[in-house]
């Protein structure tokens, strides 16, 4: 079957639709709904063709290629109706940032997202890096939007315990209620309601699992934008590195995706979109390698207590006091979630150093559970899990455990000795049809943790055997090809493998999943009552500084009153706050946009974009912060200068009042500039055109009368001879860096607010140092404002991200707390 | 309750047989479920779900599109608020307004005490009566916000007890 596109002749297979006929031949098409892992479905209309003899334009992703047919692709008729057809699509999709005239050294300065708490625009999405529809925006070369776009205002939806599902970026393309259609037998998710208010969700508005989720994730691999993401992954990025391995939580032996970052574990997918994966091994993993508790170091029992020492002494330890054991009393039990390699070495170090036939290997039961009694006459027993009760420890002479977590047995042990995990290994494993599957490392363990048989291998060396020096574990693997038969055989027939998430697996060598992965505790198993442990709310307490009014005033954007009367009564414009939200919160310092003296009550404009403000904006009316430390910084200078613009941008539109208000008493003309990406990122429009002689609110993606950067219109007035007399900004430093540049060719008096990283807000730790004109300054005692053109924003810039790892991790753990803050109030999760 | 519960049951298995359990007579079985009980409840949906196969998402789904389905039990007395074209310039809006403060819903919603169903509709087809507030098929012609409460104690709304 031949057929002709763009003036090319192809052969088309039958049965191939036209879409996928020209990319197979290397004819790019654009698509946005079509995913290779699903049937066709026509939705997004980006894929229209010309065909020759046919009236209008057929989608190519549901047209099957015909003999003798003659295709366009790229025709400019094509490329106008794609275009408007992209722009409807981008009108519900936060796009200011891809139609934003500064994209370019906005990615420079900002390479990372912000962790916003709702997305506005790339630079708040955690998909930047891999969305497909800004990749085709960029593809367009879409600059601006025909029309305003629309806002949904829909709250973050949070009652999925690994999902978060943000609908304000969904483009209703179908994917991810397609996959589930096509994973699922009962599907979980479909498109609730018609119109412009349909959006994917859940029948009578029940959470995730009560739908009957699987939580195997697809829906997210699949997801186009950052509308549905694994909350976990969700701030890190593309991963570094991919491996592709096996999952160990049951015998399923399931094709895994792992996805590593800077050697630690992010994330996993199936590798076969077209099969489902069960929520352990999409979503528990890198909870369950990370852990509280993990064992790290080894540790040997010295004068009854437990002291953590070298590998070296471990070692010499565990086989001096093996010794006594060889040929009476020894006996090794592990289970078959290691791997073969570590088994073999197991097995041979059983027989061949401590002459033992005791080795004892475990078929775990259908829910994981591993559990045996120790051979009779049992003396001394190496455990490599949680597999043995109590009661038969106690009476043991000696006890090595090699583990991953503590356990009773690890904490009755004499040695205790940290293992990788299997994502931290290479070797292979045993399906549950007795295929040999592989084990690729994908990530570092952590601390000193090392593999099974390298830790029995070097006690083996140790104690003076020979045939155990093994460098790697393709050295065992050559080894064990003779005796693989040997491993087999002495299988028991292997409980089969459970994608249901009511049947999953509990254990992991004999430790609770759940423990180290709290959302799988809101996904009862069905033979298990609800165990409805939940992340405790800390009590109120009487002390600290209550919350008298709390309201979003734009996406991410929050008014918070609270009550702090001997602060209220000293505040001078300009002066910010230090806000500890708990006694172990990061101290983080935000500028006072309104005081009440009488009242005595402040008032802070926050912006939602880590985990600090994260955990300030999911506090309620009545609830209090720990400590608040006020008013710091250097008033702003206020003298009647003549003509003053305050700019302010994001929570600087809500900062800067006081200054405005407050350069308009002393006899100024004030005017007032502030910036946001989109229309319905503005706020407190009226407040403004009450203080300011002039207001001017610009939109970044053109959808407010004025286009563009509050820099923009500053330089324009500039460039017009408009005298301006001083400038004070207030913004995130992308914007405060962009004013200055546009006044100092001009050489307006330009101040910029910093509030970098600080401390303790009196000049002691350096933490929010800052380099202005050459020289070092503290913003806590000598800010926050300095003269924008003298400030060394690069450096500033290089500052705020010395702990974005460390913000990113955080991230992940304050949005479980913040949806179980929410309950606990009873508000229930978003829906 | 466990009786009203059974005697769903038994229908909702009725009318999936009457179509012989077809996945794709479901628009047809989900109309008939909503004239046999008032509404599309949610163990209606879960039951039906089983008995054809389909994902009670999926059925939801479906539902959702159409105007005609409810997902709540009718109130007893059904308020239709004409915003047709003669109503809207002779003040329906006003009197809609009135309605949903007097009833506490909004519309398309159920008062609370599930007397009253209130509707928007797009004219009833007696312009020359506008504006016009229908209440269980009946027409009252000529409304004002001020004949609201008096319309609605007609049909048993009892006058604001706002209990504290």
């Amino acid at each position: 079957m031949k057929l002709t596109i763009d003036g090319k002749t192809v052969s088309a297979r039958e049965g191939e639709t036209i879409l996928d006929c020209a990319l197979r031949h290397d004819i790019s098409i654009p698509h946005l709904c079509t995913h290779s892992a699903l049937p066709p479905f026509g939705a997004c209309r980006l894929c229209l063709v010309e065909i020759e003899g046919m009236r209008g334009y057929p989608t190519s992703c549901t047209t099957p290629a015909e003999d003798g047919m003659v295709v366009r692709t790229d025709t400019e008729a094509l490329g106008g109706l794609r275009r408007n057809i992209l722009s409807l699509i981008m009108l519900e999709h936060p796009s200011a940032c891809l139609v934003c005239a500064k994209r370019e050294l906005c990615d420079q300065y900002r390479p990372e997202a912000e962790k916003a708490g709702r997305t506005t625009g790339c630079h708040t999405c955690n998909n930047k890096e891999i969305c497909d529809v800004r990749v085709m925006a960029e593809e367009f070369g879409l600059s601006e939007l025909p029309v305003p776009p629309i806002y949904h205002e829909r709250p973050v939806e949070r009652s999925n315990p690994f999902i978060d599902r943000d609908l304000n970026l969904c483009i209703l393309c179908g994917r991810c209620v397609r996959i589930c259609r096509h994973h699922q037998e009962m599907t979980a998710i479909d498109f609730i309601g018609r119109g412009s208010k349909t959006r994917i969700g859940e029948a009578f508005g029940r959470s995730p699992y009560e739908a009957g989720c699987q939580f195997c994730g697809a829906c997210v691999d699949v997801c186009p934008t950052g509308s549905l993401c694994d909350r976990y992954a969700k701030w890190r990025g593309r991963p570094e590195r991919r491996t592709a391995t096996t999952c160990l939580f049951c015998n399923a032996a399931c094709a895994l995706e792992l996805q590593s970052s800077g050697g630690e574990l992010i994330g996993a997918k199936a590798v076969d979109e077209t099969t489902p994966i069960c929520v352990l091994g999409r979503f528990a993993i890198p909870e369950f390698l990370y852990g509280a508790g993990r064992l790290r170091v080894p540790v040997v029992r010295a004068d009854g207590s437990l002291r953590e020492t070298q590998w070296k002494e471990a070692i010499e330890a565990a086989a001096e006091k093996l010794r006594p054991y060889v040929g009476s009393g020894f006996a090794l039990v592990c289970d078959t979630t290691s791997t073969l390699q570590d088994r073999y070495i197991f097995r041979k170090f059983a027989r061949e150093v401590m002459r033992s036939e005791n080795f004892v290997e475990i078929e775990p039961d259908a829910r994981g559970a591993s559990r045996v009694e120790l051979p009779p006459g049992t003396k001394a027993a190496l455990l490599t899990g949680d597999f043995v009760d109590a009661g038969q420890l106690e009476p043991l002479e000696l006890l090595i455990v090699q583990d991953c977590y503590p356990t009773p047995a690890s904490e009755h042990a004499d040695i205790v000795l940290p293992v990788a995990l299997f994502p931290e290994v290479d070797g292979t494993l045993m399906d549950v049809s007795g295929r040999e599957r592989p084990l690729r490392k994908a990530c570092e363990p952590p601390g000193q943790a090392r593999p099974e048989w390298w830790i029995v291998a070097e006690i083996a060396k140790a104690m003076g055997a020979e045939g155990f020096a093994y460098d790697s574990v393709a050295t065992i693997s050559r080894e064990v090809g003779k005796s693989t038969a040997e491993l087999l055989t002495e299988r028991d027939e292997a409980p089969p493998a459970a994608t249901d998430v009511k049947r999953r697996r509990a254990y992991f060598r004999g430790h609770r999943i759940d423990e180290k992965v709290p959302g799988l505790r809101e996904l009862p198993l069905d033979d298990a009552p609800a165990s409805a442990r939940r992340v405790g709310v800390e009590a109120e307490s009487a002390g600290g500084f209550r919350i008298v009014q709390k309201r979003e005033v734009a996406p991410n954007i929050h008014e918070i009153v609270i009550e702090a009367p001997g602060i209220a009564k000293k505040a001078q414009p300009g002066q910010f706050v230090i806000v500890m939200v708990d006694e172990t919160s990061e101290r983080a310092p935000y500028t006072l946009s309104d005081w009440d003296a009488e009242e005595g009550t402040i008032t802070l404009v926050v912006l939602e974009v880590g985990h600090s403000s994260r955990k300030l904006t999911v506090l309620r009316e009545g609830d209090r912060v720990a400590h608040l430390a006020g008013p710091l910084g250097i008033p702003a200078e206020v003298d009647r200068l003549g003509t003053v613009v305050v700019a302010g941008g994001c929570y600087g539109i809500g900062a800067i009042i006081p200054i405005a208000r407050a350069m308009r008493e002393a006899g100024n003309r004030v005017i007032g500039i502030v910036e946001a990406r989109s229309h319905y990122l503005h706020y407190f429009g009226q407040k403004l055109e009450a203080i300011c002689d002039e207001l001017i609110q610009t939109a970044i993606d053109g959808s407010m009368p004025t286009k563009g950067h509050a820099a923009d219109v500053i330089g324009e007035k500039l460039r017009a001879g408009e005298k301006v007399d001083r400038v004070v900004v207030i913004g995130c430093p992308f914007m405060m860096m962009l004013v200055a540049r546009e006044t100092q060719p001009f050489r307006v008096k330009t101040l910029a607010a910093l509030n970098s990283i600080m401390l303790d807000g009196t000049g002691m730790c350096g933490a929010c140092r800052v380099s202005v004109g050459g020289k070092t300054k503290f913003a806590c005692v000598d800010g926050p404002f300095f003269d924008a053109h003298l400030i060394d924003w690069d450096e500033l810039f290089t500052r705020r991200r010395a702990y974005a790892a460390h913000e990113v991790r955080a991230v992940g753990r304050t949005e479980s707390v913040a949806l179980h803050a929410c309950e606990a109030h009873g508000a229930g999760a978003a829906r | 309750m466990a009786n009203a519960k059974r005697r769903n049951v038994s229908e909702v298995e009725q009318i999936v047989g009457r179509y012989g359990g077809e996945r794709s007579s479901l628009i047809p079985i989900l109309q008939d479920l909503q004239e046999s009980f008032g509404y599309l409840s949610e163990d209606a949906v879960d039951d039906l779900a089983r008995r054809i196969g389909v994902s009670p998402n999926e059925i939801f789904g479906v539902a959702t599109f159409y105007a005609q389905f409810r997902f709540r039990p009718p109130g007893e007395h059904t308020v239709r608020v004409c915003l047709g074209t003669a109503c809207h310039v002779r003040g329906g809006h006003q009197i809609l307004e009135e309605v949903e403060r007097r009833l506490d819903t909004k519309a398309g919603g159920t008062s609370a005490d599930r007397k009253f169903d209130l509707e928007r509709v797009a004219c009833v087809g007696c312009c020359a009566l506008a504006p016009v507030v229908v209440v269980d098929g009946k027409v009252h012609a000529g409304m004002t916000p001020r004949k609201v409460s008096p319309l609605l104690s007609r049909y048993g709304k009892r006058e604001e007890s706002k209990d504290a």
